[in-house]
């Protein structure tokens, strides 16, 4: 095997057009395993550019789960106006009941939210950094003072998502069920569809942590990283959202 | 400079290019490929067994129409509760499967990283799980037929509160449920896939692959991924509200009051018309991500048989850009007599009518494409030409059906049928045989056979006009449409020797297509090998060294100096210029 350091080339944009597939030589030690990489070192390109397909990719991701909370958004909206002026009665009448939200619960995971954002855009960086090393080919030094970020960051997103279950438990102790009123059909629908994008994020963020045992390659990990940070940040961002929808538009 | 136009082994090509993969284990292997040509094959023979399905569907419908007591072998008569279910089987599969598979997935995994001079999809293993969900979802759909009650009959576009009871008919218990995990299933195989495709062409254009370098066909391909990352997810979220209310007791679509076999439905307060609106934001972008891949398709193929560049390249994907963005913003046009804001109808009326303009901008373009050209009559133009007649029929009824005061007349008539048969149907059908005539080289190897296509051609193109022209008549006069048995109805009852005539032409056509059938199983085997280039295009797919490409490490990474379509450029050698030839 030749050395690695006839491998590394200068990171720049091509002069015309894009680029093509970005392929890193296959290393043991590193492991192995990616999109249709068989390691030939020829085909190495460029590092950057497999890293810019992901982040595209990811970004169309976002697009799609944008156009989905979108989308329902206005039909809680839609929901919440409906309803008829009531002419003798002088009043609007609606089947909406206002949903007392469990307001202390839901901070709480608002919290665990943010900080395990936070703790993720950690990781992201502690591994940024160490690509300087793995791009040279050295297995990347433990940092001292680095924590294990993407294992908190687990821990807060599995902690999200008990809480979560905790709040839809405690309402319905109050008896508040899916079906009883749209109010709470479109409260569980929200926090829901919010819960099983999120469960997918912390599916890619325990493919990056396992890597070793899955035999990954620090790239590909870091990509893993990088990119379910994005996905991460806006999910946070779009609880927010959800929050203050069913906060500010509760009828 | 000299073309290279040798003559590869057509197992080679088959077999993508390595002889070892002829083994049965290796044959085994290449099922899971994650190779874009493996994928594209694929979908194409998926699309196939759909096409199948939905036309032998259409058939039994057509032979039911006009002989509503006739005995089918093995199926009997047809009960009023089948005639629905083939219809919104044949809707589901054609629309899902074959128009928006075929040309999008099929063709465009194929094609637009050979296109773009990449050596495969920036997602294989995506693309490759896009094609097995999409493999389940087909035959989840299928499951249905078996199910006790049968297939679902509340029409391809599902609307509630037929679709939301399981006591409303049926179909409409478990037939329903796997109709919706189906669509839900093709929602997400849908969204993988696109989302390769506009990352592909984003990251992966060889140097020198400018995106007005770009053939149209990648342009068509990139725009409607965009249209497929915006609205499947809408129709996912539909389709997951849709099942909340069969199975959550939820009331999303459901109002009060409704009484099944005179029994009250607990759900109350819901709405029909947000399925409604839910589906048609999703259904009015699915018709041009059916549509505008044929488009491109087209686009590309009258330039290579006129031999002359396209009349217009900005145009054209200014075009394309202008009806993808149209099109997300006229779902209401489906609605009209719904119960609508007359205000809002307008507006969508407006709207709906602007698309006229894109529309006859590609249309010009296409004609004058072919205007003054040195054309080789073969068969991908005549189909590419057929498309072109047919868009324009079918176009032309497209701003009557958009003006609310005609619509609501001619609403759920057969003139909706035949307007959208024509420009979505059959149109989009003649670009994917176009294209099929066209790319058959390239991805088996052989040529089809000419003498076979012209006839297929010309049995396709009058089938098409005397299935779907009579149509408008039968609306004009007012012949509901979705009616399994309108014998009793006197004024309908006139209407029968045209609907007998209906039925006749469909039955010549639908056999007319076995002809295409023999001739695409035949050619496979035993049609001539091919060239590398055989149609003297100009694209990258027909570089000898696109030829040498597999999945993985290949050499390939073309530099592209020219247009897609220099045709007829003055001083040089061939009548054609290679992309990837050196720079003048």
């Amino acid at each position: 095997m030749p050395i690695i350091s006839d491998r590394v080339e200068i990171e720049r944009k091509p002069k015309l057009g894009g680029g093509g597939p970005g392929k890193i030589p296959h290393r043991r030690g590193f492991g192995g395993g990616d999109d249709g990489d068989r390691g030939r070192p020829e085909d190495f390109r460029s590092r950057n550019q497999r890293m810019r397909r992901y982040r595209i990719g990811m970004a169309l991701c976002l697009v799609s789960v944008t156009a989905v909370f979108v989308a329902l958004t206005f039909l809680y909206v839609f929901r919440l106006g409906k309803g008829r002026y009531d002419e003798d009665a002088h009043r609007w009448v609606t089947d909406w009941i206002t949903l007392k939200l469990p307001y202390l619960l839901l901070w709480t995971n608002s919290l665990v939210l943010l900080l395990s954002s936070a703790t993720l855009e950690l990781a992201r960086r502690t591994m940024e950094k160490k690509e300087e090393f793995a791009a040279m080919g050295i297995v990347p030094p433990r940092m001292r003072r680095d924590l294990p970020w993407l294992g908190i960051t687990l821990l807060l997103g599995f902690g999200f998502l008990a809480g979560q279950v905790v709040v839809w438990n405690t309402l319905r102790h109050q008896g508040v069920y899916l079906v009883s009123n749209p109010s709470r059909s479109y409260f569980y629908l929200l926090t829901g569809t919010h819960a099983v994008h999120l469960a997918g994020g912390l599916l890619a963020l325990l493919y990056a942590a396992g890597g070793r045992f899955l035999a990954l390659r620090f790239e590909s990990q870091r990509i893993a990283v990088e990119v379910t940070s994005w996905y991460w940040h806006y999910l946070a961002f779009l609880w927010f959202g959800i929050f203050a929808l069913v906060h500010f538009a509760r009828g | 400079m000299p073309m290279l136009n040798q003559t590869p082994d057509p197992k080679a090509i088959r077999n993508d290019s390595d002889p070892s993969l002829r083994s049965g284990f290796q044959k085994a292997r290449n099922l899971f490929s994650t190779d874009h040509k493996i994928i594209g094959r694929q979908y194409f023979f998926l699309s196939l067994a759909a096409v199948l399905v939905g036309a032998w569907l259409s058939l039994l419908m057509r032979i039911h129409l006009v002989w509503p007591k006739a005995i089918i072998l093995f199926l009997g008569e047809i009960k009023p509760e089948n005639y629905l279910a083939q219809l919104t089987m044949h809707g589901t599969l054609m629309v899902f499967f074959v128009l928006s598979t075929v040309p999008q997935a099929g063709f465009g995994t194929f094609f637009l990283p050979l296109q773009l001079g990449a050596r495969n999809m920036a997602f294989p293993r995506l693309a490759a799980v896009g094609f097995w969900t999409a493999l389940t979802s087909f035959l989840v759909l299928m499951a249905a037929f078996f199910v006790p009650g049968g297939a679902p009959g509340a029409g391809w576009t599902q609307y509630p509160p037929l679709s939301a009871l399981a006591s409303a008919g049926p179909g409409q218990g478990l037939g329903t449920d796997l109709w919706l995990v189906s669509i839900g299933l093709f929602c997400l195989s849908s969204l993988m896939s696109a989302a390769g495709f506009v990352a592909t062409t984003v990251s992966h254009r060889a140097p020198g692959m400018t995106w007005m370098r770009m053939p149209l066909t990648c342009w068509s391909w990139f725009v409607t991924s965009i249209l497929i990352l915006l609205a499947f997810g809408i129709l996912l979220a539909a389709v997951v509200l849709l099942m909340l209310d069969r199975h959550a007791g939820t009331s999303f679509f459901l109002p009060g009051g409704l009484l099944i076999s005179g029994r009250a439905i607990a759900h109350s307060g819901g709405s029909p018309l947000l399925w409604q609106h839910l589906f048609w934001f999703f259904g009015h972008p699915e018709v041009y991500i059916a549509v505008l891949p044929a488009m491109g398709v087209t686009s590309h193929l009258l330039s290579v048989f006129a031999r002359k560049p396209v009349f217009g390249y900005k145009a054209m994907v200014g075009a394309t850009l202008a009806i993808g963005a149209l099109g997300f913003m006229v779902w209401g046009h489906h609605m009209f007599v719904s119960g609508m804001n007359p205000y809002a109808g307008f507006a969508f009326s407006t709207l709906t009518t602007a698309i006229a303009v894109p529309s006859a901008i590609k249309t010009f373009n296409w004609v004058a494409t072919l205007y003054g050209g040195r054309i080789r009559y073969a068969t991908p133009l005549l189909f590419s030409a057929g498309f072109v007649s047919l868009f324009i029929t079918g176009g032309l009824t497209g701003p009557i059906l958009a003006q609310p005061a005609l619509d609501t007349y001619l609403h759920d008539t057969y003139f909706v049928v035949a307007h959208f048969h024509l420009i979505m149907a059959m149109a989009g059908l003649f670009a994917i045989f176009s294209a099929t005539h066209f790319w058959f080289p390239r991805m088996f190897g052989r040529m089809m056979n000419e003498r076979l296509g012209r006839l297929h051609f010309w049995i396709t193109l009058f089938g098409a006009y005397a299935i779907f022209v009579p149509m408008h008549l039968l609306g004009i006069a007012g012949h509901p449409r979705r009616y399994s048995d309108l014998s009793g109805v006197q004024y309908v009852a006139a209407m029968a020797p045209l609907q007998k005539f209906i039925t006749l032409a469909a039955i010549v056509t639908i056999a007319g297509q076995l002809i295409f059938l023999a001739n695409l199983f035949w050619s496979m085997r035993r049609g001539p090998a091919a060239e590398t280039n055989p149609w003297e295009c100009g694209t990258l797919e027909w570089t000898p060294a696109s030829y040498a490409t597999k999945e993985g490490p290949g050499e390939w990474r073309p530099q592209v100096n020219h247009g897609p379509y220099e045709y007829n450029v003055p001083g040089a050698e061939n009548d054609f210029i290679m992309q990837d030839a050196p720079a003048s």
